[in-house]
């Protein structure tokens, strides 16, 4: 749907493409019938006599000869220009309407798009609809191809026109097969490389393990086997293609053989217009037998996009009004406005699913949570970020500078701002002495960082949102204990001067410091070992399977 | 977007190294070039046929020719596309293997993150495929069919031929002067492209990040932006790359327009110039037919131009991989079990980094210790366990056991980290990589050793539960415990530790500590923690200092 309306944006440049496509392939097919009727006219006029020679008229031919040579180079030129231009142009507004639309995606379908393979196929499918844009004049050509080549084939009789179609038709009808029969392949191929991508990703997280148990030569092999999974289908790919072009060949041969047969008795110059018509005819319909041998890869890349178009909110929250400054209700633990709260709980209890649930990230159970008395879940996810400032668990990190990673909290922030968020991040001597400062590039997900430094600018970033609560996801992992105090002192001095709540998930002593109250998540009040060091805080409400009465809440 | 500089001897070594990538020539090339001949065997057979209707003659064995020709062209290109297909898939398994030697056997110090080496792996030698299949043999065809069809064309008129060649001149002079700038400039206009999806891509990855923060509007204008720039000024050179093509294109169409003309006057006898030979109708007719075959090679070059793009970018990457270095992988100068392991004056500094990740450290440690390596984030604990292992760069100073030089512990340690490897198998299977003739009971004992026997009691399967290679359904704990009975399994004096309680809460923590200890018995053990908890069951805590 949004494809056939980029097509209807694009129309002027695809019409424009279409017209050259046509002009090109009619110009062909002229060119060389009229070239050799021409030779083959003025040699029978020479062999009559001098007379019929000199009678023979050699202006009108040859001109259109040499006018029919340029009208094809323009034409092409103009083609292939407009033809990317649409392709370029509709690319240029489907890549945001794409993003557009998998953000606004239920969480669940949208964060599914950010595992490696689901992000490289959607690459590859947003590639596909280019070649298919560039693609799409075509048809256009083929049909001019097929209209010229009828009408100078009738010239040498209606068999020989017929003899012309049919072989057209029986080419396209063969490749419409064709195209069918790689569709398994295709998909094979397909699957063979996602399997071989994440084979390496396992591989190549481990090569400490890898080198003490001297697995290399292993690894290796495992990987070179799904290479060589991959290369089979390649393989079969290939050779169902390979008929492409045997196709293609032999329906020009047959074309013209026929028609020379067909059209001997209209006369020897006819003849040679028909047969010359009848092979280019053909040639020209081989942009679309191209377009055929991709057609399932394409198709199937339209399919998956207009499946991420489809793909709607499944619950659009009605917008009850709430004051984003509300008391805050989380498993039945009140916090009001500068309060200080760490969730504890033993790995996988889901403390991390309970923060991204607090950020419309994911769906949390109807009752868990609630602001002013409004449940989370009937929060618009845009308002509910408003209420959030988030460092999350992985500190992911765009790819850009220090500052596209800092501004993407606060597009209007000074750099004065800026850099008093690093320097409550403790990070402001590591930025300063970055080479471009700000600016410096840092690199695929923050590549240019140690995990201590990205974790620090994931907080940064978080300081510099403007939301009632901060949100901080294990925000002292990766740091010496030195840092980690310098960053609670600071945090502290932050949250008492902007009048910030904290809602915190941290396993280390000194940022669980700065916290009154704490939380135990799921299964974690069960624990048997409370040796936490959290243990003197007042538990926060009841958790599911803790007795009553510990906490003041 | 950077610029990306033009570099002539760079380009040189591109397609030496691309060159030597495909490997042995094959037969797609000399399959083309048959190609051509039969497409010489159908320009006849249409003259023949002509000749036929003229003298009155039966034309039948002509019609079988062409048609027979055109099956011979299609068997021939069709054998040739397979042939091109098999010569890729076995480049691309060489230079594959060649990727991930180097990627694990790699220069001590080559940082190598793991979604760049599966980038390289899959993406970069796949995008090879496409030069090796289709534009080698197209251009292999090209230097040497169009020779052929004038040689042949030469022999029914050798002024149709002169007219061949002399339109080839100024089309040489046009592709230099549109090809080389304009292929250069939509080269790194395609590199700009790719960087391009790659944001794409960045953006969706980081997601959560982008939404929770409100940026999802922005985001997207900035993504429109940025394609709209990109396409407009792809397309500003677009228009003078298309020019060389359509340079191709022209002289194509020019050479059968006047060789058409020329043909026409020649047999009517009009030339303005005294004839230099005369044509008869099935040779004037021959050479019209076989006039487009000139161009032919060179067109089905032109239509290969992004299989090179996209390999030369590829090319970029995979041809600056470093060369294999199998030493550290191979076994020291024995080393006793109970020798002292000594590293002085130790340096490892990283290419491309300002400071050295550890800077002339001392450490004596003697067998059966505990070392705890505990230190601020940056300060190099990862490191030193890396550079034991052969895989960081020892920059300064020397690693000593009992007072032999040595470059890697790797055949006589054990390894537990934060991330352990997991591959779809049983549990039993994930234990067993570290020592495949382990015997059962030594697997009962190191799975009872780290606390795994109360896991796998709770799972029906016990030791072969089945687990996917995510590991799906495991705890972190859980997982890291696989790795330390992995690690147990291998009879080797050391065992080293990175980070095994990173995530871990302290209940967690506490138990994987007391797994660790148990483990550390009887081998020298180093322990790279933030956790003081964990270093305090060492025998030995080393500090490290660092700038934070």
């Amino acid at each position: 749907m949004l494809l056939a309306a980029e097509r209807r944006t694009e129309r002027h440049r695809l019409a424009q493409a279409a017209i050259c496509a046509g002009l090109v392939a009619a110009a062909s097919v002229l060119l060389l019938g009229l070239s050799g009727w021409f030779v083959t006219a003025a040699a029978i006029a020479a062999s009559t006599g001098t007379v019929a020679a000199q009678a023979f008229n050699y202006m009108l031919p040859s001109a259109g000869i040499r006018l029919l040579a340029i009208t094809r180079t323009g034409a092409r030129y103009g083609e292939r220009l407009a033809g990317h231009a649409a392709a370029f142009g509709a690319l240029a507004r489907l890549r945001p309407a794409l993003y557009r639309a998998i953000a606004a995606a239920p969480p669940a379908v949208a964060l599914a798009f950010g595992r490696g393979e689901a992000t490289s196929r959607l690459i590859g499918d947003v590639d596909a609809i280019e070649l298919r844009f560039v693609r799409l004049s075509g048809p256009w050509g083929a049909t001019a191809a097929l209209t010229c080549g009828a009408a100078l084939t009738v010239l040498g009789g209606v068999a020989a026109a017929g003899a012309t179609l049919a072989c057209a038709g029986g080419a396209l009808w063969i490749g419409h097969l064709l195209a069918n029969r790689l569709e398994q392949p295709g998909r094979a191929v397909q699957h063979a490389t996602g399997a071989l991508r994440e084979e390496v990703a396992m591989l190549c997280s481990a090569t400490a393990e890898l080198r003490c148990y001297a697995l290399e030569d292993w690894a290796a092999a495992r990987i070179m086997t799904a290479s060589d999974v991959l290369a089979d289908a390649q393989r079969q790919q290939a050779a169902v293609a390979g008929w492409f072009d045997l196709l293609h060949a032999t329906a020009i041969g047959l074309a013209a053989a026929l028609v020379l047969a067909l059209s001997a008795s209209a006369g020897a110059p006819v003849a040679a217009l028909a047969t010359l018509a009848a092979a280019m005819t053909i040639d020209g319909i081989a942009p679309v037998l191209r377009g055929l041998a991709e057609r399932g890869r394409l198709h199937e890349a339209e399919t998956r996009l207009e499946a991420v178009f489809a793909a709607k909110p499944d619950r659009i929250p009605a917008s009850i009004p709430f004051d984003r400054f509300a008391p805050l209700v989380i498993d039945g633990c009140q916090l009001l406005p500068t309060a200080r709260l760490v969730l504890t709980g033993v790995s996988g209890s889901g403390k991390t699913t309970l923060v991204e649930g607090l950020l419309g990230l994911r769906a949390l159970a109807p009752g868990r949570a609630s602001i002013g008395g409004v449940d989370i879940g009937d929060v618009s996810p845009a308002m509910l970020r408003s209420v959030f400032a988030w460092a999350p668990q992985d500190a992911a990190l765009l790819a850009g500078t220090v500052r596209d990673n800092l501004r993407i909290a606060d597009p209007a922030a000074t750099d004065d701002r800026l850099w008093q968020a690093l320097a409550d991040a403790a990070l402001e001597a590591v930025v300063g002495a970055l080479p471009h400062g700000l600016d410096t590039w840092l690199g695929d997900d923050g590549a240019r960082l140690s995990g201590g430094e990205r974790r620090r600018l994931s907080l940064a970033r978080a300081y510099l949102a403007d939301a009632p609560w901060l949100l901080l996801d294990e925000a002292g992992e990766g740091l010496d204990a030195a840092t980690e105090a310098r960053v609670a002192r600071l945090l502290d001095a932050r949250l008492t001067r902007a009048g910030q709540g904290l809602i915190l998930v941290s396993h280390r002593p000194a940022l669980a410091g700065l916290c009154t109250l704490r939380l135990a998540v799921g299964l974690a009040a069960q624990a048997g070992v409370d040796i936490d060091t959290t243990a003197h805080l007042p538990t926060c409400a009841a958790g599911p399977a803790r007795p009553k009465g510990r906490g003041p809440s | 977007m950077t610029t990306i500089p033009y570099d002539r001897a760079m380009a040189k070594a591109r397609t030496r190294w691309l060159n030597d990538a495909a490997g042995r020539h094959d037969a797609a090339a000399g399959l083309l070039l048959l190609d051509t001949v039969a497409a010489i065997g159908f320009a006849g057979a249409v003259a023949g046929g002509i000749s036929a209707i003229v003298g009155d003659t039966t034309i039948l064995p002509w019609v079988l020719l062409a048609a027979s020709m055109g099956m011979v062209r299609g068997t021939l290109a069709m054998t040739a596309a397979r042939r091109g297909a098999d010569r890729a898939v076995r480049a691309k398994r060489t230079v594959r293997r060649h990727v991930i030697v180097a990627g694990f056997a790699r220069r001590p110090g080559d940082a190598v993150d793991a979604g760049v080496l599966a980038a390289q792996v899959v993406d970069a030698v796949e995008a090879l495929d496409g030069y090796i299949a289709r534009f080698l043999p197209a251009r292999r065809a090209a230097t040497v069919a169009p020779l052929v069809v004038l040689a042949i064309i030469a022999c029914g008129s050798w002024v149709a031929a002169l007219i061949l060649a002399g339109t080839l001149i100024p089309f040489i002079a046009a592709m230099a002067l549109a090809g080389g700038a304009a292929a250069e400039e939509s080269r790194r206009q395609f590199v700009a492209l790719t960087r391009l999806s790659g944001r794409f891509a960045d953006r969706i990855r980081t997601l959560p990040v982008v939404l929770a923060f409100r940026a999802k509007d922005r985001e997207t204008a900035a993504i429109g932006a940025a394609a709209a720039e990109l396409a407009s000024r792809t397309l500003r050179v677009l228009r003078v790359a298309f020019l060389s093509s359509a340079a191709l294109e022209f002289f194509a169409a020019l050479s059968v327009a006047l060789v058409a003309v020329y043909c026409g006057f020649s047999v009517l006898g009009l030339l303005p110039f005294a004839a230099p030979e005369t044509l008869t109708l099935a040779q004037a007719f021959f050479v019209l037919a076989l006039a487009p075959e000139f161009y032919a090679p060179m067109r089905r070059l032109a239509a290969t131009y992004h299989d090179r793009q996209a390999a030369e970018t590829a090319a970029d990457v995979l041809m600056t991989l470093p060369a294999p270095i199998r030493a550290a992988a191979a076994p020291n100068p024995a080393v006793q079990a109970g020798a002292p392991l000594e590293l002085c004056d130790v340096t490892i500094r990283y290419p491309d980094c300002d400071r050295p990740a550890v800077s002339r450290l001392w450490l004596r440690v003697e067998a059966g210790e505990t070392v705890a390596l505990l230190g601020p984030s940056g300060s190099g604990k990862t490191s030193i366990l890396h550079l034991l292992l052969g895989l960081a760069p020892l920059s300064g100073g020397s690693m000593t056991a009992d007072g032999h030089p040595i470059m890697s512990l790797a055949g006589m340690a054990s390894w537990a980290g934060q991330h352990p490897l997991l591959i779809a198998g049983t549990v039993r299977d994930n234990l067993l990589l570290a020592n495949p003739q382990a015997q059962p009971s030594a697997v009962q004992k190191a799975v009872a050793a780290v606390g795994l026997d109360v896991m796998l009691k709770a799972r029906a399967g016990g030791l072969d539960t089945i687990l996917d290679a995510r590991g799906s359904g495991l705890s972190g704990g859980e997982r890291r415990r696989i790795a330390l009975a992995r690690a147990l399994l291998k009879p080797a004096p050391f065992l080293l530790l990175d980070e095994p309680t990173a995530h871990l809460d302290t209940t967690g923590e506490a138990a994987m500590i007391a797994a660790i200890s148990r483990a550390a018995c009887g081998r020298t053990t180093l322990i790279a923690t933030h956790s003081p908890a964990l270093a305090a069951i060492a025998t030995r805590v080393i500090r490290l200092g660092g700038i934070t």
